[in-house]
């Protein structure tokens, strides 16, 4: 009876091993490919692409084999951390470029700057903003796989019906456009239809506020120093601030998805968004035109959107060298034209003429506004406690604060989460 | 003379014991492979939840004396994290929330929770089981799923709530981004979800009374009030004692709901401590500050537990 009872301990004992013995990695096979694990989040066409481009790798030698797993964006920001922590995680990892200079900072993405110094890498044509949204300290930790400044999207049947047959091209025209597609039908104070849908805070990529306070001249964080207090973007805060408020042209206390569905709702006639606001268009038979962000005061300029892949530490050497031949195929001039006519974006390469994605007429116009792009918050490590302190900003603005003090109490809680 | 001690009952299988007191019966002698058996069964139960509940608890105590991202090499760092915990301005604000939260959710769900719980009682009530049922069913839907519904209820633009008040004249504004509506809105959102839990154990209590005390007060002349105050709330103690201490636990731990429906805003007026620590953790990756904050919270829902405990262990004891 008391062996019975021993041998019922140890079966426990030995299955709760087990157990714990389960969360070996997959690491590398002794013979055959380096495995290789990818997560990425491109979910719709593009995810297809992506596949069939890593897919297309693979056959195309011997030595490595990369697995992809989709995961949304949101997931991927949510279980890296355990992941890699529990030594179970990606050795390459796609996620959204202003994520990355934090995970980088603590440690948890390879240092690419050798791979980026060979001249085999087919990095050297590559945008050089692209690449600046994930260094930290000047090396970088990652390669882009997409980069698009944010545009203005407009209704092209609501533009009609006002009477309106181009886009605006500066702040004013913006704003005297707007007006004039707000309809207040019943009188009540709270239109049917705005004429722009301006989020106040949690903007898509966080990107809308920095855009208008590049074109009004002024800029959030110049090096290691904040420098929100400026003239410049009190006015700036000031002007979109009374278009708002004053002249009813947007909603208040919108966030980015909101935004979105009042303008695929009909209800807003622009909107600043990236390329998939193309898609959500047609889902919702809005007959769509794009635009670059009207220039302000200073320039046209737009903040803007960036994805990245980076390596990450769990990767052992044969899986850094797969991932960074992959990142080199990826970057073939073939390859790239092939990624952004899929994934709608512009082409990563400098190199690539607008003739060669023209097929794609969301590519073609985004291509064409892509020089206002400007990186946003590069290099900044905490970039979302200063997302967060901007959002605050323009939150409190709308909501009636005075500009300057906003501005004031900004600029030094940006210093400190940038210190 | 002689002197007869009263007879022992005779003892049949089955029989009626009086219940242990507490501390236990005294030594029990058992056989090794007995205990063998006990500590087979137990040891599954054990090992999970050394595994799940108790290592984790250690390794994030020893996290907290750490600047640990969760990547590379750690540093301890002493008291830093604890320390920054009541520093932070950003920290003591949403300790500061976390506290509305729990003065508003508590006794808000507690009394709605008993007023139901008194009306559904009452057995002349016709259709009692279809309302205790419809109470308690927002209980079962997922908190993330109610989150949800409610903020398209109350977008001010395509939300059903407004469209309704609207044409009734209200403009109700966007409730979930008004620095002073949202957190009243998300803790009516969570009363309206979790209320009815408190509620059937409400109920529970509430049948254990004996119905001979009421009969004795109305026998009496004792108002309903009047029998409210001596007999229900008194002999509520023990199940008020529970309900105060679950409701409390679940509004310092407030997360998921308001994760959906303001993440925390408008800037920071909703930002709750449990947000704060998946922000740390997940976004800003400082799972040394993370897990300091996460001690800090549970000692603050220990004392408070205990103080409750304590004062309702108190009354129990007055009152016998």
């Amino acid at each position: 009876m008391m062996k019975r009872s021993l041998s019922v301990l140890a079966t426990v004992g030995a299955a709760a091993l087990l157990l714990a013995g389960c969360s070996g990695s997959s690491g590398t096979a002794s013979d055959g490919p380096a495995e290789i694990t990818f997560w990425h989040g491109y979910t719709e066409a593009d995810g297809k692409v992506l596949d069939q481009i890593v897919a297309d790798f693979n056959a195309s030698q011997q030595k490595y084999k990369i697995t992809t797993e989709t995961k949304t964006w949101a997931v991927i920001d949510d279980t890296l951390l355990p992941a890699l922590s529990s030594k179970e995680g990606p050795q390459i990892v796609a996620m959204p470029a202003e994520r990355m200079p934090v995970y980088a900072d603590r440690g948890a993405f390879a240092d690419l700057s050798d791979f980026y110094a060979s001249s085999d890498s087919n990095t050297a044509d590559l945008v050089p903003q692209a690449v600046d949204m994930i260094k930290v300290g000047g090396t970088p930790y990652g390669v882009p796989t997409g980069f698009v400044p944010l545009a203005m999207f407009y209704n092209k049947a609501l533009f009609a019906s006002a009477g309106i047959t181009e886009a605006p091209t500066t702040w004013d025209a913006w704003v005297a456009d707007a007006k004039k597609l707000t309809v207040d039908e019943n009188g009540d104070g709270t239109p049917e239809q705005y004429g722009v849908a301006i989020p106040d805070h949690a903007t898509v990529a966080n990107g809308l506020w920095p855009s208008l306070l590049l074109s009004g001249g002024g800029q959030i964080v110049d090096g290691d120093k904040a420098v929100i207090d400026s003239p410049e973007n009190a006015k700036t805060i000031q002007y979109w601030t009374d278009a708002i408020t004053k002249d009813k042209i947007s909603p208040t206390g919108l966030d980015g998805i909101a935004a979105d569905q009042l303008f695929s709702s009909g209800k807003a006639a622009m909107h600043v968004g990236g390329p998939w606001m193309a898609s959500i268009a047609k889902d919702n038979n809005i007959d769509y035109g794009i635009a670059a962000i009207p220039a302000g005061p200073a320039e046209q300029a737009a903040s803007a959107i960036g994805v990245a892949m980076g390596v990450t530490e769990s990767a052992d050497d044969a899986q850094r060298a797969g991932a960074e031949a992959f990142f080199t195929y990826f970057f073939q001039k073939d390859v790239a034209t092939q990624w952004s006519l899929a994934s709608g974006w512009p082409p990563l390469r400098t190199d690539i003429p607008l003739s060669d994605v023209s097929s794609n007429p969301v590519v073609a116009a985004l291509s064409e506004i892509a020089p206002t792009g400007r990186a946003l918050l590069p290099g900044v490590v905490n970039g979302t406690d200063v997302i967060s302190d901007i959002d605050e900003l323009t939150q409190k603005s709308v909501a009636g604060g005075d500009v300057t003090e906003l501005l004031s109490t900004a600029q030094s809680k940006i210093q400190q989460a940038i210190e | 003379m002689t002197t007869h001690a009263p007879s022992a009952p005779p003892r049949r299988r089955g029989a009626y014991r009086p219940p242990a007191p507490i501390g236990g019966r005294g030594p029990l002698r058992h056989s090794p492979r007995h205990r063998l058996t006990v500590v087979a069964f137990l040891t599954p139960a054990i090992v999970i939840l050394t595994v799940f509940v108790a290592w984790p608890m250690v390794s994030a105590l020893r996290l907290s004396f750490t600047d640990a991202s969760g990547f590379g090499r750690e540093k301890f760092v002493g008291l830093e994290n604890y320390a920054r915990v009541f520093t932070d301005p950003d920290i003591v604000s949403a300790m500061g929330n976390t506290a509305l939260y729990a003065l508003l959710f508590t006794p808000i769900a507690i009394a709605l929770a008993l007023a139901f719980a008194l009306l559904l009682n009452n057995p002349l009530l016709p259709l009692r089981g279809l309302f205790r049922t419809a109470l308690f069913t927002p209980f079962i839907v997922s908190l993330a799923v109610a989150a949800f519904a409610w903020s398209y209820l109350l977008d001010p633009q395509i939300g059903l709530l407004n469209y309704w008040l609207r044409g009734l004249g209200i403009q109700l504004g966007n409730v979930l981004q008004d620095p002073t509506l949202a957190m009243p809105a998300v803790v009516l959102v969570a009363v309206w979800k979790s209320f009815g839990f408190y509620m059937v154990i409400f109920l529970a209590g509430l049948q254990d009374i004996p119905t001979s005390l009421y009969e004795a007060a109305r026998v009496d002349g004792a108002s309903a009030w009047q029998r409210f105050r001596s007999i229900t709330f008194p002999m509520l103690g023990n199940t008020m004692g529970f309900v105060v201490i679950v409701a409390l636990i679940a509004a310092l731990q407030a997360f998921d709901q308001i994760y959906v429906m303001t993440g925390g805003g408008p800037y920071g007026t909703t930002q709750t401590i449990v947000m704060e620590i998946y922000q740390s953790g997940f976004r800003k990756l400082e799972l040394g500050f993370a897990s300091a904050l996460s001690y800090v919270l549970l000692l603050i829902t220990l004392v408070l537990s205990l103080t409750q405990f304590l004062f309702f262990s108190r009354r129990e004891k007055d009152a016998a």
